[in-house]
């Protein structure tokens, strides 16, 4: 069978999107099902459909969104309402809006990293915590002996007083 | 304060410190954020104002928690109830914002209290997190109230605030973010700049004469 020629295809919009908190690791199948069920309960299955939303991809901390052309306005509205994937609370924050992948991903290029900086013990209200530090002097505070528990969100200032 | 958040609640209250929070804010777009509980401050170029929420179901109990207010409360924000209680809170010179009018009658924020409203510069807040967290029901409902709030505010020109009602950085919301779920309840992109500058409205009201050196 031929592939459709370009001009007969639909046109595209693709939305570059960070995911907070950055140490967690989500899948773009979950993601999407997550980004599916915020567009269902906004716009039904009809708009769902229209929209045909795709994660294209989801690495570093950043998602790629396609969708049809002239829906990018609901699903970045979509984005906004999503607040948990698989029961663990994210923020999906859209970033930019574009035609292609390439100019998204040459945005992605120029921006800096949000890999974590490093760990270290830390005390905070008379607790021990162990503290990922990114850059910006953020610090991510996680109880020690605790699983799957919400982190503290905090800067280093907060922590020297 | 070009775009204000108009009501976060930092850590205690919530998971993030006011200083990651105003930090947060200013890396989505946002100049400035009222937090509940907090010290008036400036953190990395991000203006941090204090506020209060004053929780009353009668007027009485409001301006007794008005009268037990020590220091600097920053902005005193109460919830709306029904039409009496409305109006008589829009009556206090000290409640500056109205918040969670979505969970009050349709008739209890009618066109007389919208105008008394412009008139004392008493806003009125939209608080967001209600359609992000909210589901079904609730957030149609919360849809028609801000939409019925919107085509009031476009008549009368009370002032709107718009508040991520954020207990965490993961719930604060982007400028760009703020746009598209206002446009939800059919707010547009100027009407959303106006409500960002409600804060600063309500802060520093323009005056009818004003001297310039």
């Amino acid at each position: 069978m031929k592939p459709r020629p370009p001009t007969m295809r639909g046109k595209q919009r693709y939305v570059l999107a960070r995911l907070d908190p950055p140490s967690l690791a989500v899948s773009g199948r979950d993601l999407y099902y997550a980004i599916a069920e915020s567009l269902t309960s906004l716009y039904g299955d009809s708009g769902m459909a229209c929209m045909e939303p795709s994660v294209v991809s989801c690495t570093g901390g950043y998602a790629i969104i396609r969708c049809t052309r002239s829906s990018e306005g609901r699903v970045v509205a979509g984005l906004a309402a999503v607040h948990q994937v698989q029961e663990v609370s994210v923020a999906v924050r859209s970033i930019r809006t574009s035609g292609t992948m390439r100019s998204l991903r040459r945005h992605l290029a120029g921006m800096t990293p949000r890999a974590p900086l490093g760990e270290q013990d830390a005390y905070f209200q008379g607790r021990s915590w162990t503290g990922v530090k990114y850059p910006g002097g953020k610090v991510d505070l996680f109880e020690k002996g605790f699983k799957n528990q919400q982190p503290l969100f905090l800067t280093e200032e907060d922590l020297e007083e | 304060m070009r775009c204000t958040d108009a009501c976060v609640y930092p850590f205690p209250l919530g998971d993030s410190s006011v200083r990651r929070m105003a930090q947060e804010a200013g890396e989505l777009g946002l100049d400035s954020i009222v937090a509940v509980g907090a010290k008036r401050c400036i953190f990395r170029g991000v203006e941090v104002v204090g506020g209060t929420v004053i929780q009353g179901t009668n007027p009485g109990e409001v301006q007794a928690a008005l009268r037990k207010l020590g220091g600097d409360p920053g902005i005193l924000m109460a919830n709306a109830g029904d039409y009496a209680f409305n109006k008589a809170l829009l009556h206090m010179s000290r409640v500056r914002v109205l918040r969670g009018i979505h969970a009050t009658p349709r008739n209890s924020f009618d066109h007389i209290l919208s105008r008394m409203a412009a008139e004392r510069q008493v806003a009125v807040d939209l608080d967001l997190s209600l359609l992000v967290s909210g589901r079904d029901y609730a957030r149609q409902k919360a849809l028609q109230r801000y939409a019925d709030l919107a085509r009031l505010q476009s008549r009368t020109g009370f002032p709107l605030t718009l508040s991520s009602g954020a207990r965490s950085i993961l719930q604060m919301k982007s400028t760009r973010d703020m746009i598209s779920l206002c446009r939800l309840f059919g707010l547009d992109e100027d009407g959303v700049e106006e409500a960002f500058l409600g804060i600063a409205n309500i802060l520093r009201p323009e005056k009818a004469v004003e001297v310039v050196e």
